[in-house]
């Protein structure tokens, strides 16, 4: 079986099979450190006196080296923790080397009470170094692996706040801003909460933003609303939860719940009390707090004045989900809409169009039985 | 005591000798970049900040590469001056060294490393070869 004489063949099939690797050196995290040894085991051939390799070959010896290298280092650490220490030592090194050497032997390898200091491997070390010619490596390496930064938890001594009460230490996360649980007692006295100066992100996000908190402020309201029985009227804030125990006993008739009334009741509060002319969306369907940020876009398409919405609850505390888009911005939001408005007609189309009203309340209303239902559970 | 006195002696000239050499290092910078030794290192458990360590590490890497090269380089010249014998021609084709698998595997072999490749089956000694570099 001579395999000398078909090289070619050979060099074809290693080039286009991938070698099974163990996973320790051959996984996908140590590609990068592999690269280099290749590269620098190519060095050490050429100056050896090779002119060209076999990719399967010079992998292969790339591969050994690496796992000569991380076999030192095992031995060593061996050997450090064996003497009780943590950190390595050159002894630690030396017996390492002589580990490793012992299959072909050094010098004073059998001596039996020698020193470390003048092992025979450290010997054909000083020699190797005085014979060999410099070669410096043919790229700058960076330092890796390359450390993550962690994500700010958002401490309070990150964010430069005070945490409120002397039993709250420092390091654990902030509280949420007030806006995201805060609730109002009535339209007249709700103002522009979100002054037009103040706009340090992009209103798109903000408007997300806002949306997010109020899908999860209105999950946080029906469970809410389960312990208080509806018969609150949303005085003062979600932080200052009353004892469900204390709550004003229910009326004569009065339900705890009411899902099926509420879009139409709601909608004509709302559109007695909005002060917002909108042009396309006319009812305000408890659909749309779910996707606020569409009827800002939906709204903004039909050149409203004021895209801000309050949408209220009959028979529940206020939910105020405000979208702060002013004057000065609209200009940015009709930018938009005029880029991406076959993309914004298309997502509008999806919460339902004006023309298929019954359909928004009717999922406005299963959604509304779902998750009473699970509240209630 | 005179025993003791000169393997102290001894001592210290081969502690000198190990300190000199460890600093004659920081000097010749090993063809294996520090990065890629302190990461494997690093990876088997191996804590040190001296650098002067990481260095010897890398220097004991080349020095082992060197020589499994060398003697790959002995196989093939070897290899190549038997062929030679037989053909002038090849003598100028084959002009240059390749590392090649069978040859690294022998010399690997004499290390305690053992590189096999799996045997296979051809129709005949040359098939899959060069038309031109095929034996009679």
């Amino acid at each position: 079986m001579n395999n000398g004489c078909l090289e070619n063949r050979k060099k074809e099939h290693d080039n286009s099979q991938k070698r099974p690797k163990s996973y320790k050196f051959g996984s996908k995290s140590d590609d990068f450190a592999l690269a280099i040894a290749k590269v620098a085991v190519a060095q050490l051939c050429e100056s050896v006196g090779f002119q060209g390799f076999h990719l399967s070959a010079l992998e292969t010896l790339s591969d050994i080296s690496v796992r000569y290298i991380y076999s030192i280092g095992k031995t060593a650490n061996l050997s450090a923790n064996l003497a009780g220490r943590v950190e390595g030592n050159v002894f630690d090194i030396i017996h390492g080397l002589e580990d490793l050497g012992s299959n072909l032997g050094f010098s004073g390898a059998s001596d039996v009470d020698r020193c470390v200091v003048s092992s025979g491997v450290v010997k054909d070390i000083t020699h190797f170094v005085g014979v060999s010619d410099f070669i410096p490596f043919a790229y700058d390496v960076p330092g890796f692996p390359v450390v993550k930064e962690s994500a700010k938890t958002g401490s309070f001594w990150e964010k430069g706040e005070d945490p409120p009460g002397e039993h709250i230490p420092s390091w654990l996360p902030a509280f949420p801003d007030p806006e995201t649980y805060a609730t109002r007692l009535s339209v007249e006295n709700e103002t522009m909460g979100v002054s037009n100066g103040k706009k340090t992100e992009s209103e798109l996000e903000r408007v997300e933003r806002n949306m997010d908190r109020s899908l999860l402020n209105l999950q946080l309201r029906f469970a809410h609303n389960e312990n208080k029985g509806g018969s609150s009227h949303g005085s003062g804030y979600v932080a200052t939860e009353s004892n469900p125990y204390l709550a004003a006993p229910l009326h004569v008739g009065e339900k705890e719940v009411s899902s099926v009334v509420l879009p139409t009741k709601l909608s004509n509060e709302v559109a007695l009390r909005n002060p917002v002319h909108v042009d396309v969306g006319n009812h305000v369907s408890v659909l749309e707090t779910f996707a606020p940020a569409i009827e800002a876009m939906k709204s903004g398409l039909c050149d409203s004045d004021n895209v801000k919405k309050k949408l209220l609850y009959d028979q529940r505390p206020t939910v105020r989900f405000k979208i702060g888009i002013g004057k000065k911005s609209l200009g940015t939001m009709s930018d938009l809409n005029s880029q991406n408005e076959e993309d914004l007609l298309k997502i509008a189309s999806w919460f339902g169009n004006d023309n298929e009203k019954d359909d928004k309340k009717r999922r406005v209303e299963k959604i509304l039985k779902e998750s009473v239902e699970s509240s209630k559970e | 005591m005179n025993h003791n006195r000169q393997s102290n002696d001894g001592k210290h000239d081969d502690d000198s000798a190990l300190s000199d050499f460890l600093a004659s290092l920081m000097d010749y910078t090993p063809t294996i970049p520090d990065e890629l030794v302190e990461h494997y290192l690093a990876k088997s458990g191996f804590q040190c900040p001296d650098v002067r360590l990481i260095r010897l590490v890398a220097v004991a890497t080349q020095k082992f590469v060197a020589e499994v090269a060398n003697d790959a380089l002995q196989h093939c010249k070897a290899r190549q001056a038997a062929v030679v014998k037989d053909k002038r021609e090849k003598q100028q084709k084959d002009k240059r060294l390749i590392l090649k698998m069978d040859d690294l595997s022998k010399s690997l072999r004499e290390y305690g490393v053992n590189v096999k490749q799996q045997e296979y089956f051809a129709d005949s000694p040359s098939t899959g070869m060069d038309p031109a570099t095929r034996d009679e």
